[in-house]
């Protein structure tokens, strides 16, 4: 499989404090690649990297090289960059003030989608995508905020959708959900992983196992072990590796 | 509560006793917490009636001609009407408004959103510093600055340019309503921008966050996910500059020219209830008919009433969810997408390639409008910050002149003198000094206590029936033009005794008046920060009630009390309307308490009536600059306590 996306060296700072330590890393074309590892190791810290959404943090900052099909995403401009790298997060986060439809209509607005053919078209499209049509279809215009949490969360991942961004990452997309919501969410991640490069920040082991193509170990802000998911779960080659994934500490 | 004394064993015997002693010392709290805030209650009660008894003969011999009545009289029986003063108060608080909205929504999404970080501390610093600083150093300004700029070069150019068309029409004399709305604008921006800031704070990151990563830049993102969850608290900010617009007393009653006339032109003299209210008790008409004043008064309590009830209803409205999509306001029907077939595979529609296309033009411009609405806001930054400077300058210099000289805190003020004359004696504020801290320190040792712990009760006992009454009647207060203080405390003593003068007690109790709702809504607002847990962890150890409420709650929000009573010292230190109505002016060493008391506020408006004296008003410069240091020092040191480590930690 050819890489869509290249890490180089990368390191993040918060202030005086460092991250990230000489992260690189490539992420597999149309697959889904998970990051696991104890909290507090830097997996966030890795995703919002990839999107410059790391730059938005009072203090931080960052230096090596993230490419996407070549093109330097540290030279390019973040708001692209935006576009071209969606990103879920933790705690489901719908605008609170628009509706559903405007919530995954807001991305397409931006690009300069005015028609209302176009926008139904595309705001249909990603809440297919994401799982949730059937359930809104009849209450478009009710809050996203009305929802339940594992919807909101549908829908976020509906909104990144939407502008057909062609990497797409989630960090910890179903810690705040419960168990049947994070079912549907993973199923979703199923779908997707096919059609995106999807890159997953989880710290559900089995999580990782049941959706992810690849995975990397991050322990204290550097990539221990990178590889196809079977073999870093079933056979680890750093002991550290083995350690976390065997549930020895963590 | 005690609970653990129910079966004391035998070694804990001491303990238990110790124990039913503080669930006694509670309930003696408890109790003693319910009593002050329905004193509280009951004295603003109390004080509202004796506003309306003293109302009430002018309510039945005007009847509602009152409202409509153009002339105040100067025989006694009248005629007398409000119109003018009510025409007055609507049209610079409209126009106050109209200036300043947009101008302190720029500061306040400049200061929270788009300036460079590091630019953000300074410049909250100086906006809560203009939310401070006394209306009698702006009124102070504004003569001697705005009204002659107004005057002297924007009026006439106006008039040129219109020929004197309606609405600037009129003699341009800069004391007028323009001069009037101007000075309520510059006073209300620090107000809105302070609060909007807040609010837009308020707003969690991960909306932001979540805007960007569909790639917005800043300001499409401070616009789909900051601004509506901060609507509410800006609404609020816009109606508290309102409120501050309606009552402000001292700078209008020194600018608006105090002729009784509903105007008619921006350039047209006038006057506004609270400015008419001031100068009328102050300085009375022949036929002074003190009951037209009071219902006058009642008029203006009304109006901050309905005010405040009407700006709670639209937060709650605008806090509830909106439940349509954006742009359906006129769109009454459901929203129904009809799915193409083949939607359900993951090409791209026929129509993507073209917005794709035109993605890099489209950014572009998209860049440029946030550059356009930057370059709007850092505009209404320099609108904002322009005055602000102009006054601190124009203080400094002047004033700089009087403080520097030691016998400038040791004099009494000098003789006034004549224009042209040399070798004026000089003089100081010794005495005004003196009278400040003694009916600061007055009102603070008594409105701190029972502010904080009437704020205590309503946190503690949110669903009694008394602690919402006494809620409500907070909020009304803490909105209630300081002018009314004055009056109240004026109507109280008068009903007693026609005879007695202003008192440093009145003026005290008039402070005390206006610090202990902010103390109250500080405290109770400081509680509801506090975590549940932090409480139920406390309680958990077997802390009886009361010593959790006093020690672990209050001690884990001490930055935000302690700020609260700063904000609540610095509004009274620099109050001078409800002084001038309630403690007078004396020029002399305090001798008794019963006794008229200058102020530093108040000495300023002296030297502004008899503004011809040239060593009187370097002394009131001299005044208005200790004024404005001392809010500089208390605005920074609220914001340092605030920024203290307030964790359980510290307690
Ligand atoms: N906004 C921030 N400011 C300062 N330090 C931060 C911030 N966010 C994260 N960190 C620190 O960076 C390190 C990595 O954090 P993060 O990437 O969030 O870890 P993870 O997602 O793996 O739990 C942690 O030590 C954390 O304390
Ligand atoms: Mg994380």
């Amino acid at each position: 499989m050819p890489a869509r996306l290249e890490v180089q060296e990368l390191n993040a700072w918060y202030g005086g404090r460092q991250a990230l330590y000489d992260v690189s890393l490539e992420v597999e074309d149309r697959a889904a690649t998970a990051i696991i590892g104890p909290s507090g190791c830097g997996k966030s810290t890795f995703l919002r990297c990839l999107n410059r959404l790391h730059e938005e943090t009072p203090g931080a900052r960052m230096t090596g090289a993230v490419r996407l099909d070549g093109d330097d995403l540290g030279a390019a401009d973040a708001v692209s960059v935006r576009c071209r790298v969606g990103m879920v997060f933790q705690k489901p986060n719908p605008f609170p003030n628009l509706s559903i439809f405007e919530n995954v209509a807001a991305g397409l607005r931006l690009l300069g989608v005015r028609r209302r053919d176009e926008l139904d078209q595309g705001v249909a499209e990603a809440l297919l995508h994401a799982g949730l049509w059937e359930e809104v279809e009849h209450h478009l215009d009710a809050p996203g905020t009305s929802l339940s949490g594992g919807q909101q969360q549908r829908l976020c991942i509906a909104r990144a959708l939407a502008v057909r961004p062609e990497v797409l990452l989630m960090d910890e997309p179903c810690s705040a959900l419960d168990p049947i919501a994070t079912a549907k969410v993973e199923t979703l991640m199923a779908r997707l992983r096919r059609e995106y490069t999807v890159v997953v920040v989880t710290h559900n082991l089995a999580q990782a196992r049941r959706v992810s193509d690849r995975t990397a170990f991050f322990y204290l802000g550097k990539v221990v072990e990178v590889g196809p998911t079977d073999r870093i779960f079933a056979s680890p080659a750093e002991k550290l590796t083995e350690n976390y994934v065997n549930g020895r500490f963590g | 509560m005690g609970g653990g004394a129910d079966r004391p064993g035998e070694r804990f015997e001491g303990r238990g006793r110790r124990l039913r002693f503080l669930g006694r010392l509670g309930l003696v709290f408890g109790g003693g917490i319910r009593l002050l805030a329905a004193a509280v209650l009951a004295l603003v009660v109390v004080l509202a009636g004796f506003l309306l008894a003293n109302a009430w003969p002018a309510i039945v011999r005007f009847g509602p001609g009152f409202l409509s009545g153009t002339i105040w009289g100067d025989q006694p029986g009248g005629p007398f009407g409000a119109w003018p003063a009510i025409a007055g108060t609507l049209l610079t608080s409209a126009l106050a408004l109209l200036f300043a909205v947009p101008i302190g929504l720029g500061v306040a999404l400049f200061a929270s959103e788009l300036a460079p970080r590091w630019l953000r501390a300074p410049l909250a610093y100086f906006v809560d510093l203009g939310a401070a600083i006394p209306s009698i150093v702006y009124g102070f300004w504004a003569i001697a600055v705005l009204v002659p700029f107004l005057g002297d070069t924007v009026e006439p150019g106006l008039s040129r340019l219109t020929h004197g068309r309606w609405p600037f029409a009129g003699p341009t004399t800069g004391g007028d309503l323009l001069a009037a709305s101007v000075v309520l604008a510059i006073m209300i921006v620090p107000t809105i921008a302070a609060l909007s800031r807040e609010a837009l704070r308020a707003v969690p990151r991960e909306l932001r966050e979540g805007a960007l990563g569909v790639g917005a830049n800043r300001w499409e993102a401070t616009r789909l996910a900051v601004l509506g969850p901060a609507a509410p608290g800006i609404a609020g900010s816009i109606v508290l500059g309102l409120g501050r617009a309606l009552g402000e007393t001292i700078a209008v009653a020194m600018v608006f020219g105090g002729v009784y006339e509903a105007p008619t032109s921006l350039f047209s003299r006038g006057a506004t209830i609270p400015s008419w209210l001031v100068t009328q008790f102050l300085n009375p008409l022949p036929g002074l008919d003190l009951n037209a004043l009071y219902e006058l008064a009642t008029i203006l309590l009304a109006v901050s009433i309905v005010l405040n009830v009407g700006a709670r209803l639209l937060i709650r409205r605008l806090e509830a969810p909106r439940r349509s999509r954006r742009g359906a306001r006129w769109r009454t029907a459901p929203t129904v997408v009809r799915v193409p077939a083949g939607t359900d595979s993951f090409a791209a529609p026929a129509w993507w390639p073209r917005i794709a296309e035109r993605g890099r033009a489209r950014r572009r411009w998209r860049a440029v409008v946030q550059g356009l609405v930057l370059a709007l806001v850092v505009g209404a930054v320099l609108l904002a910050a322009y005055p602000l400077a102009s006054l601190i300058e124009t203080t400094a210099v002047h004033g700089g002149v009087a403080v520097v000289r030691p016998s400038f805190y040791t004099s009494t003020p000098p003789p006034s003198c004549g224009i042209g004359q040399t070798n004026c004696p000089l003089g100081g504020v010794g005495p005004e000094i003196e009278g400040t801290l003694v009916m600061l320190g007055l009102a603070a040792l008594i409105a701190i206590p029972v502010g904080l712990l009437v704020g205590v009760y309503i946190s503690e006992y949110r669903q009694s029936r008394l602690a919402r009454a006494t809620s409500l009647v907070t909020d009304v207060l803490v909105g209630v033009p300081t002018i009314l203080l004055g009056v109240f405390v004026f109507a109280v003593v008068h009903t007693y005794d026609q005879t007695i003068e202003a008192s440093a007690i009145a003026g005290a109790a008039a402070l005390g008046l206006l610090m202990v709702p902010i103390v109250t809504r500080a405290t109770e607002v400081a509680l509801r920060t506090v975590p549940a847990s932090v409480r139920e962890g406390a309680l958990a150890l077997g802390f009886p009630r009361h010593r959790v409420t006093l020690r672990v709650v209050l001690g884990s929000c001490r930055p935000a009390l302690v700020t609260g009573n700063l904000l609540a010292v610095m509004r009274a230190g620099g109050e001078t309307a409800a002084l001038l109505l309630t403690a007078g002016t004396s020029g002399l060493w305090m001798t008794s308490l019963t006794s008229q008391t200058g102020a530093l506020s108040t000495f300023i408006w002296t030297a502004f009536e008899s503004y011809s004296s040239p060593n009187y008003t370097t002394d009131a410069w001299g005044a208005a600059l200790v004024l404005l240091l001392m809010m500089a020092v208390v605005s920074l040191a609220a914001r340092l306590a605030l920024r203290s480590p307030g964790g359980p930690g510290s307690v």
